[in-house]
């Protein structure tokens, strides 16, 4: 039962990981972004943890900031997205769109 | 009309020196004294007492205790700074004197010195009792002590006394070396009244009962907790002493040698007279008195005294105290004073050092708690007036430009930031121009 079972998993992993490569690269563009901000976003959550909570309003601002630009970027890859039936724009307009909303509200 | 004017200036030109002959708080030792006997024969039977006291400035005013003239005060203002009661039979007082008005005299920041004999009327009892000392109840009983007699009486009721209570102020910086003889009723003290104190108590052998009968139970005064002399210093800082015997200020004992049962000693003078001097030096405030300056307080560098501080500020606290030494004010040098900065609770104690001026000076730093603080210093030595002074000063905490620009700590919280705006600059180049 364990073999099946590791096995199913890495079948698993590798259906994932051909599926993923079949998305378009500013999706994945955008997804990088998206592991970054989180990334930064934990590594400070980790610091806290270790020196206490002293200037509690950096601490805020850092992960907020973090989480918000990953957050506006997630918006962006939904209403980017061609295989979303719910957005129909037109290409160049949508992406412009974005990016200045998501610059304006995250500045 | 003239005339009128005149004759008012010449007579409050009269009493002006006599306004200045009362005790004030520039010159606090006694000057009128009001001596009440039952019986004149005491003024030679202890005429020592009383010449030491004019020699040093008092003015002793000899009136018996019935005398219907009696009056301590008239019109509101009181005749007297000091009043002597060597009267322990005298059941009623002339005049207008009751206990009463003892006790409102004492209230008013006088002192008394009370003295019972070996019978004691229900009227100093009473007196003895406003200040806390309380006499034998029976009224037959004196105190006896079969160890520490002195050898030249036969039943045992000259007591040899020789334990005083430790203060210089209160008995001198000379120490009494003979023991002070004591012929007298006994008279303790409530344990909890920390008012009252005893200067010349009994040894553990002593007990109270009649010494011409048998005893028939077991004597309720006992031992060490006979005092033979106490004084008490009211909270107006009034002082009263309360001795046991009046034989102890007399000549008689004055003069006489003493021997105690069971020690070779023996000594030409009894230590009477010189514990009866120090101590009417130190009831009538010619020792022992002390007074305080105003508090002041300022941060370091600075000379004026802030309306508030903060918190971790570094400041500087004094205050002076100077001691009456009979005639002026000498500097006070002790190394015992103490501030407190106080909110509930004293968040800072520390101890005062001195420049043997009379300045007494500290410095520390605020400690990290804001609200309205006190500076509060609560002295009160054995034998000397106590101080309590206080003075508040509010303390805030940090103004919002009075941190520091930059924390350290939370130098991994800019960085994040910047990275985060730099990743946003840097991806959306890059989404926007890839192909």
């Amino acid at each position: 039962m364990v073999k099946s079972t590791s096995k199913d998993a890495q079948d698993l992993f590798r259906s994932l990981h051909s599926a993923y490569s079949a998305t378009p690269t500013n999706l994945k563009i955008i997804d990088l972004y998206v592991v970054f901000a989180v990334f930064t976003a934990l590594i400070q959550v980790a610091y806290m943890a270790l020196v206490g909570s002293f200037p509690f309003n950096s601490f805020l601002s850092g992960v907020l900031s973090c989480v918000g630009t990953a957050v506006l970027a997630v918006c962006l890859r939904i209403q980017v997205n061609k295989e979303n039936k719910e957005f129909k724009h037109k290409t160049v307009v949508t992406n412009l769109r974005g990016i200045v909303a998501m610059f304006v509200i995250a500045v | 009309m003239m005339n009128l004017s005149r004759s008012v200036a010449l007579i409050s030109l009269f009493l002006l020196p006599l306004l200045s002959f009362s005790f004030s708080v520039d010159n606090p030792t006694d000057r009128r004294v009001l001596v009440l006997l039952d019986d004149l024969s005491l003024k030679s039977s202890h005429s020592i007492f009383f010449t030491t006291l004019k020699s040093r400035g008092f003015d002793l005013d000899f009136k018996l205790a019935d005398d219907s003239k009696l009056a301590l005060q008239r019109y509101g203002q009181y005749l007297y700074d000091g009043l002597i009661v060597f009267a322990p039979s005298t059941e009623r007082f002339g005049g207008s004197l009751d206990s009463k008005s003892i006790a409102d005299f004492v209230d008013s920041g006088r002192d008394l010195i009370l003295s019972a004999d070996t019978s004691a009327s229900d009227l100093i009892r009473g007196i003895a009792l406003e200040c806390g000392v309380d006499f034998d109840e029976d009224s037959s009983a004196m105190v006896i002590d079969h160890s520490s007699f002195s050898v030249s009486d036969g039943d045992h009721t000259l007591i040899a006394a020789d334990d005083l209570v430790k203060s210089d102020a209160i008995l001198g910086k000379t120490k009494i070396e003979a023991p002070v003889l004591f012929r007298g009723v006994a008279h303790s003290l409530n344990p909890t009244n920390n008012l009252v104190l005893k200067v010349l108590s009994a040894s553990p052998s002593a007990y109270s009962a009649n010494p011409s009968s048998k005893l028939s139970s077991p004597p309720q005064l006992t031992g060490s907790a006979i005092s033979l002399v106490s004084v008490m210093q009211a909270r107006n800082n009034a002082r009263v002493v309360i001795s046991g015997s009046l034989q102890l200020f007399s000549d008689r004992l004055f003069r006489s040698g003493v021997q105690k049962a069971g020690s070779p000693n023996k000594y030409e003078k009894s230590g009477n007279e010189q514990f009866a001097t120090e101590l009417s030096k130190w009831v009538f405030h010619e020792r022992g008195h002390l007074k305080a300056g105003s508090l002041v307080h300022h941060r370091v560098g600075e000379t004026d005294e802030p309306a508030i501080y903060r918190i971790k500020d570094d400041l500087e606290f004094s205050v002076e105290i100077l001691e009456w030494s009979g005639k002026s004010w000498e500097p006070y040098v002790a190394d015992d004073v103490q501030v407190q900065f106080y909110m509930m609770s004293p968040y800072v104690l520390k101890t005062l050092s001195t420049d043997k001026k009379g300045m007494f000076h500290t410095s520390f730093k605020v400690p990290d708690v804001y609200g309205v603080f006190q500076f509060k210093v609560e002295y009160g030595k054995l034998g000397y007036t106590t101080l309590s002074l206080s003075k508040q000063i509010p303390v805030r905490p940090y103004r919002h430009n009075e941190y520091e620009r930059f924390i350290p700590t939370a130098y991994p919280y800019y960085g994040a930031c910047f990275t985060t705006m730099a990743g946003f600059f840097v991806f959306s180049f890059v989404y926007l121009y890839h192909k």
